[in-house]
């Protein structure tokens, strides 16, 4: 009785937050018509929209850029992460807590911003790195205009998706496994592929799935780098659609759909692969984490970590810190780069000026931390329901929950516009439509980032709970919230940074009283101009690096009084 | 018209002459030169109301000038805007409108045609100094030009040491890979620009600039950023878009070429729903007055749809440039078909 209450109030919220603006983003699809303003009507229904844009060679040309460059990135990406998760959880290579922070430095980076400074590092004819290379008399050059410059982009600023989840499955993976396969005569790189990747395979799959999709619905990427050769993607190419004059938003609607089919499959393919094994790590046995150690070999994991920092963080900082206090970016050699008379504080007493810049930044906090306190509840709840319940309905809830991933942010945004404009209350022109709009596009985000923590917790420790007579509630609170608790943070800090970045949907959901960052961002951008691009990006950067230091150091404190209080 | 609303215009009238004949000054002036802008009652119900919501399809950083400047007439009068590209205002607007939730008292948008659909759901306004302006760059008694944005042609003085004197440079072979254009689908003033190449440059303009390979860009703002990196070195561009980094500035040079300068008036109205709409008429009446078109022309590089314009912006003269506006019929009727026939010239992606 209590289980189908709350089977049916899950698919209620859901329903509102998932079902209904993709019905309405369906409907748009199969018809030519604005729903909101048309009526919801379903005489006009045909698939023309699907069949133009099936037939049109530039969206196959677009999604197969789409497809090049999301695989490539997330292939580095791969690599990258995974292997940084290894250094800093499982090797004593010196300084791994500043590996782990530049491990995931780039997530503070909306894709805008990467954009605009790979722009200005990686340009064939103004590009800095090819400014100092001509400077050195060396005969390279490199181009980032081009597929290879945005499979690089993405492969480096998504690498932090697989290194968060395989990094903490490597956490909470007893090492005896470990050290069994070694006694058995298996050197370290063998049990690293026999045992440990195998082990943590869940984690990998989701965070390589997990960035794939993130890669698919970027926007600010691929416009920046690729619209000078004119390299389309399925995201710049919807958002084309709905940039024209007049915008083609039935259209975009049904190339979205296309995409939310490809990006169904996949995570359809994932239950398939991850579907009836076990991968639990934690269990009721005490052990310590263990550290391999690498002799002279750690200076060269501490080397890469270095070189990662310099290409993902230092660079691109560079570049916008050159762009941001620099009167104009035209640089005709290296000198003129070193002349400090090109510099000043024009930029950002020009961005200070304006009203918006500081409505915008309190709109932003306020909004993220809504959306990452609501968000983060409701994916413990429907995480929970799904892997630790037997509750009928909960595969609907798992797929439901999933369904917004595959929705690219600007269309995501048109659904919710019409979906919710109408519902009476006022939700529209408040910070809360922007709020509930980011729960429902990231809720797969949060419910697969915490479902790896539920995956691991063996049951064994739920049941004593209940052997010793808590109540489910009582369990969840006193066992399953301790021991997930590292997960459910990095949930609410992934969902609090992914808010405060989301630009998409964003953007037709803000009114004046509500405009965010990102928008304003994307404001000075289109504004044409680098300089206050830079400067607010920069702005945006250290908020975010001051926020969430901020929240990890209060989450360390937390973590290190319940460990207390538990030992 | 009523005739309650000709004797309020014709008083205005009047109360502007006067103003004028005293040659007040146009800045710090006290209460009665507000008069220009609005009837007391007028300034007094639109202070009451305090504020106003301002939809734009112009840039924000340049809006925010305006509303900047006209806060220094009346800076009890909150602007808060919200801007997006073209089409993106006209889906917000229609969906606000249809769901009874339109907030925008002032909606200003460069594509007129898109804006002739909603043309019911404005409110009848004029301002003062209606009759001032110039009838062929409105479409509707409701909807006024209260931005009046001219193309010009600007290049890199780093980059190119024999600059383009005319439209018909650009077609050199000289000048391959160093051009850019702002794609034809971007909207209102492109769609004013390619209409222009090809009715008065010639039907084979477009092809002899596209054997350039002219870079495209989705707006003039980011290309204009461009030309001042050197990522391109030149290429036609809104006055206002580049007008601000030469004043700045920036190695960069701007002239208007001797056939003509195509001109794109903005179609801007009140509501019938605005909530502020006194707040709103005083904003439009200022924007629209002669002070308020001056600020835009000398500090934002924009011309005015002002029969007799008070000053042209720097580099621009009257008796050399032609202007050129649009037939109305034309910029409605062929824009689908030529748009295409563009993306298709200039291997524009659709």
């Amino acid at each position: 009785m209590m289980a189908g209450l709350w089977v049916t109030l899950l698919l209620a919220i859901l329903g509102f937050l998932v079902i209904y603006p993709l019905l309405t983003l369906l409907l748009g699809a199969l018809t030519d018509t604005n729903p909101v303003v048309d009526g919801f009507s379903l005489r006009h229904l045909s698939i023309t929209n699907f069949l133009a844009v099936l037939a049109n060679p530039n969206v196959a040309e677009a999604l197969f850029n789409t497809l090049i460059a999301c695989g490539g990135g997330t292939l580095i990406a791969v690599v990258i992460g995974l292997a940084f998760s290894w250094i800093v959880v499982r090797t004593n290579t010196p300084f791994k807590g500043f590996i782990a922070a530049a491990s995931i430095l780039p997530l503070f980076a909306p894709p805008l911003v990467a954009g605009v400074a790979w722009t200005i590092l990686g340009s064939p004819k103004t590009g800095l790195i090819n400014t100092m290379f001509k400077w050195m008399n060396l005969d390279w050059r490199v181009d980032f205009y081009s597929l290879w410059g945005l499979v690089f982009v993405f492969g480096i600023y998504y690498a932090p998706y697989v290194y968060m989840f395989t990094s903490s499955a490597l956490r909470n993976m007893d090492p005896s496994l470990e050290e069994a396969a070694e006694i058995s005569g298996a050197s370290a790189f063998a049990t690293l592929f026999s045992v440990t990747f195998p082990l943590i395979m869940p984690a990998i799959v989701s965070g390589m799935l997990l960035s794939f999709i993130v890669m698919l619905g970027i926007y600010g990427i691929p416009a920046v780098l690729g619209a000078p050769t004119n390299i389309a993607v399925l995201t710049t190419y919807i958002f084309k659609l709905t940039n024209w004059s007049p915008p083609l938003y039935n259209t975009a609607a049904a190339v979205a759909i296309i995409l939310m089919v490809v990006t169904g499959a996949l995570v359809f393919l994932q239950q398939k692969v991850l579907s009836g094994r076990s991968y639990t790590t934690v269990a009721g046995k005490a052990y310590r984490p263990r550290n391999l150690d690498l002799g002279p070999w750690r200076w060269f994991t501490l080397g890469l970590g270095i070189v990662y920092l310099l290409v993902v963080v230092i660079l691109p900082s560079l570049a916008l810190i050159v762009a941001a206090f620099r009167k104009f970016m035209f640089i005709r050699d290296a000198a003129s780069l070193f002349d400090m008379r090109q510099y000043s504080l024009m930029h950002f007493y020009s961005i200070f000026d304006n009203p918006l810049t500081m409505r915008s930044i309190y709109n932003a906090v306020e909004v993220g931390i809504i959306t990452a306190v609501v968000g983060g509840t409701l994916a413990f709840a429907i995480g929970y329901t799904i892997h630790r319940t037997n509750v009928p309905g909960r595969r609907s809830i798992d797929l439901v929950s999933t369904l917004p991933v595959a929705i690219p942010g600007l269309v995501i945004g048109v659904a919710y516009l019409w979906a919710w404009i109408g519902i009476p209350g006022g939700l529209y022109g408040t910070i809360w439509i922007l709020a509930l709009a980011f729960i429902a596009r990231f809720m797969p985000d949060t419910v697969k980032a915490l479902s790896t923590s539920f995956l691991q917790i063996h049951r064994e420790l739920e049941e004593a709970a209940w052997v010793c007579g808590k109540g489910m509630l009582g369990t969840i609170r006193t066992i399953v919230l301790p021991l997930a608790r590292p997960g459910v943070i990095a949930s609410m800090t992934l969902l609090f940074v992914l808010a405060i970045r989301e630009l998409g949907s964003s953007l037709f959901l803000y009114t004046s009283n509500t405009m965010v960052m990102s928008v304003l961002l994307l404001d000075y951008y289109e504004g044409g101009n680098l300089g206050k691009t830079a400067a607010f990006s920069l702005v945006q950067t250290v908020l975010l690096g001051v926020l969430i230091g901020g929240a990890n150091w209060l989450s360390r404190g937390a973590a290190q009084g319940s460990v207390a209080r538990t030992g | 018209m009523n005739k309650k609303m000709i004797a309020r215009i014709v008083t205005r009238f009047v109360t502007m002459a006067g103003i004028a004949g005293l040659g007040i000054a146009l800045n710090g002036a006290p209460a009665s030169a507000q008069q220009e802008f609005g009837s007391p009652e007028l300034i007094a119900a639109a202070k009451a109301e305090g504020k106003l919501v301002y939809y734009t399809a112009n840039f924000a950083e340049v809006e925010q000038q305006v509303i900047k400047a006209f806060n220094k007439r009346f800076p009890e009068i909150k602007v808060e805007m919200v801007r997006a590209p073209g089409g993106q205002l006209i889906t917000r607007v229609k969906t606000e409108a249809a769901a009874g939730k339109l907030i925008a008292d002032v909606v200003d948008h460069s594509d007129r045609a898109l804006m002739v659909d909603l043309i019911d759901m404005f409110q009848d306004y004029a301002p003062p100094n209606a009759a001032d302006y110039n009838p062929d760059a409105q479409i509707s008694p409701k909807l006024w030009p209260r931005a009046t944005l001219v193309w010009s042609i600007a290049y890199n003085t780093e980059l190119v040491k024999d600059p383009p004197k005319t439209w018909m440079d650009l077609t050199k072979p000289q000048y391959d890979k160093m051009t850019g254009q702002v794609f034809a689908q971007s909207g209102g003033t492109t769609w004013t620009r390619i209409m222009f190449e090809r009715q008065v440059l010639g039907e084979d303009y477009w092809a002899k600039q596209a054997s350039t390979h002219p870079i495209l860009y989705p707006s003039g703002a980011p290309m204009a950023d461009s030309l001042v990196r050197g990522e391109v070195a030149m290429g036609p561009l809104l006055y206002n878009a580049i007008y601000p980094k030469q004043k700045d500035g920036a190695p960069i040079k701007i002239f208007f070429p001797p056939e003509g300068a195509p001109v794109n008036p903005y179609a801007t109205g009140i509501p019938k729903t605005a909530a502020h709409p006194n707040a709103a008429k005083l904003f439009l009446n200022w924007c629209l007055s002669k002070e308020g078109q001056t600020f835009m022309i000398q500090e934002l590089g924009n011309l005015t749809s002002l029969k007799v314009a008070p000053v042209y912006p720097e580099g621009f003269d009257p008796k050399v440039v032609k202007v050129w506006l649009p037939k109305f019929d034309d910029y409605v009727k062929l824009h689908a078909a030529w748009v295409a026939d563009w993306d298709k010239t200039f291997g524009y992606r659709q």
